[in-house]
């Protein structure tokens, strides 16, 4: 028994390296204690949920450079928490994917954060949202950082604990309906996850990433039947799809969205949909992709048929009907939008299909992987900027006039133009003109499906572009050219909130301007997510450890 | 026997479950959600092996200081801990706010509540 509490040395990294791992899950966690702590200093909380926005970006800024893009950068790096080695231990790691993940969510949170604090004047009433804030972030971090299955179940309930009661923060009839579905479906979606996690921990005797994937590379050498992991994936891609708001598991995203603060629907928007594209990319691909299964199956628009020895051509198929669907009927529902907000939430409906359009590409052609995940990353970093760019500038309308609905609104563009110009930058990014980060974005999408040599994809992405131009023209038109409403001509523009939506179309352009180290990022992540045996190696290097048991469950 | 009857109650469970949740009145859908995720911790802790279970089968022993005679999987087990722990403050959670939407709305019935969305 006593050998049992000995530590066991974490075999992986150097020690700076596994601390470097979990700084950013510890910063936030300490931030979010650390403001619930400081009861009725204001001016206290305010400093510390600052403090540990930065804190956290500097970490993850410094995870960035030494682990994954100094010249001399390991890549990759673990964690062993509790000094308990893999598999049996929980394990955190690090790499190029959830590297530029993190960055993403630690941008778009310090900006959520500082505008967040213009609105919250009566802060007597508001004790609880930074500390929520926080939890919110930890989650987030903790699903990124994580390399166990079941962990990732519960850093996501942590995560939604949080969104939950931002989801009903404002109390009113609106906020409490959309939080009851959100967290309904919410609830439905934890006990699926459970039967996935249950289930594949019966068939591969592991929950482990590495080790999971270690087993699945080699079935016969553990015992294992590689056949039902990918149905149980498949339920898997169904809870990953709902937090991610692929079509057909959408239905939530507008009222929840429309219910969030604004600052918040930036967040979500931007974090923890990322979380359920980060869970797609990384299953399908570190994951489940080597386990041997034959398959041959029909489908329409990609050619004649899929075929491979892969589960992830499963993945692709699933994924490609979800993106294409996504795409249409985000882009319809943001047309018919009757506030900023509700277009916004049907945008990024659209916006995530066309995250998941290179990632089903890459799943089905084995010969577009790298190139697939890079268009899906920058993509996706481009929606988190854009879109929380957006919903932050709603936020500042509606600090400046009150509404945001579109039919109170018009004129905008003279009355504040602090508001305006970013807001402009923002729909530009969305539509994708160059030289935004949204330009670099929609081209490797349209470049990843001409490569397909199909047709009917490249219309697909075709349509989808000027469905996103026409609500975001309709949108700049509606509530930014035109004669002046009564409610904006009484705007009084906040500055601080402006300056932080200014940052924001900056880094956008920064992001378009400077693209190349922003691709060689994506690149990075998306080598890492295709490098399983470093995966494995970085995060279980013993092998005599795991044999043998697997498969007689 | 052991196996078909947890096979049968995470059935009844689940169908229990899934019918609660499609009634008019949100307090039976949280009745539903929770009965769900009860279903769901049923079956992980069948994952780990349901033993054909002689009196002496951990956890449970039927004498004191006997030597056990077969291990249930232990890992399965503090995974529905976690759950269990997870899906109770959830359920919680999901009543309060059941509470709320009566306060705010003056209504449990779902068909009620559809309507107050259409008015907005």
């Amino acid at each position: 028994m006593i050998a049992l509490w000995a530590p066991i040395p974490a075999a992986t990294g150097t020690d700076a390296a596994s601390t470097l791992v979990v700084a950013p899950l510890l910063i936030a966690l300490v931030t979010a204690v650390a403001s619930l702590l400081s009861g009725r200093q204001h001016r206290g909380r305010i400093g510390v949920s600052v403090l540990g926005a930065v804190a956290y970006l500097i970490a993850v800024v410094a995870i960035d450079w030494y682990l994954v893009l100094a010249p001399d950068a390991p890549g990759i790096a673990t964690y062993q928490v509790g000094g308990w080695a893999a598999p049996f231990g929980i394990t955190l790691v690090v790499d190029g994917l959830s590297a530029f993940m993190l960055t993403m969510v630690a941008v778009i949170g310090i900006a959520s954060l500082l505008s967040s604090i213009r609105v919250l004047p009566d802060l007597d009433r508001h004790r609880y949202y930074f500390p929520l804030f926080h939890f919110l972030m930890v989650g987030v971090t903790g699903a990124f950082l994580t390399g166990d299955l079941f962990n990732l179940f519960v850093w996501f309930e942590v995560m939604l604990m949080a969104s939950y009661l931002f989801v009903a923060y404002d109390g009113g009839p609106l906020q409490t309906r959309a939080a009851f579905w959100y967290v309904s479906l919410n609830l439905v979606a934890s006990a699926v996850f459970l039967l996935g996690v249950g289930g594949l921990y019966a068939t591969t005797g592991s929950l482990n990433m590495a080790d999971l994937s270690r087993r699945l590379a080699e079935p016969a050498a553990y015992g294992i039947d590689p056949v039902p992991v990918v149905g149980l994936f498949g339920l898997l891609l169904a809870v990953f799809a709902i937090k991610a708001g692929l079509v057909p598991f959408q239905f939530w995203i507008p009222s929840a969205y429309q219910a969030a603060p604004p600052q918040i629907a930036a967040l979500l928007a931007g974090a923890t949909k990322k979380v359920g594209i980060y869970a797609i990319i990384r299953l399908s691909f570190t994951v489940i992709g080597d386990a041997p299964v034959d398959v041959s199956l029909a489908v329409p628009f990609t050619g004649p048929e899929l075929a491979g020895d892969s589960p992830l051509v499963f993945v692709g198929a699933a994924l490609f009907a979800m993106a294409v669907a996504s795409i249409f009927v985000g882009g319809l529902g943001a047309i018919g939008g009757r506030s900023i907000e509700s277009v916004l939430a049907y945008s990024s409906i659209g916006q995530v299909g066309f995250i998941a359009l290179p990632v089903a590409i890459a799943a089905a052609v084995p010969g577009l992987r790298t190139l697939g995940i890079v268009a899906a990353l920058v993509y996706a970093l481009n929606h988190t900027l854009a879109k929380g760019l957006l919903f932050l500038a709603v936020g500042a309308v509606r600090t400046a006039t009150g509404t945001s609905r579109l039919a109170d609104l018009g004129g905008l563009a003279g009355r504040s133009p602090s508001i305006a110009v970013p807001f402009f930058v923002g729909s530009l990014a969305i539509v994708g003109i160059p030289p935004l980060s949204g330009f670099f974005g929609k081209f490797l999408v349209f470049d990843v499906a001409a490569r397909t040599a199909s047709s009917a994809l490249v219309l697909v992405v075709v349509a989808g572009s000027v469905l996103s131009l026409v609500y975001a023209t309709r949108l700049w038109t509606r509530s930014f050219w035109g004669p002046q409403s009564p409610a904006v001509e009484t705007a009084v523009t906040d500055h601080v909130q402006a300056a932080v939506l200014l940052a924001l179309a900056l880094a956008i352009v920064g992001v378009g301007v400077g693209f190349e180290p922003v691709y060689a990022f994506a690149e990075a992540g998306a080598e890492a997510a295709l490098d399983t045996d470093a995966y494995v190696e970085a995060v279980d290097p013993s092998d005599e450890v795991s044999t043998g048991s697997g498969g007689d469950h | 026997m052991t196996a078909i009857v947890v096979a049968t109650v995470v059935g009844a469970l689940c169908a229990i479950g899934t019918y609660l949740l499609l009634q008019q009145d949100l307090v039976r859908v949280v009745w539903g959600l929770s009965l769900l995720s009860q279903a769901a911790n049923v079956y992980l802790l069948a994952m780990g092996n349901v033993l054909p279970g002689g009196p002496n089968t951990v956890p449970v022993l039927a004498g004191h200081g006997e030597p056990p005679s077969g291990v249930t999987d232990p890992l399965v087990q503090a995974l529905v801990l976690t759950a269990i722990v997870i899906g109770f403050g959830m359920t919680a959670f999901a009543l309060f706010l059941s509470y709320r939407v009566y306060q705010e709305h003056g209504t449990l019935a779902l068909a009620e509540l559809a309507e107050a969305g259409d008015r907005r």
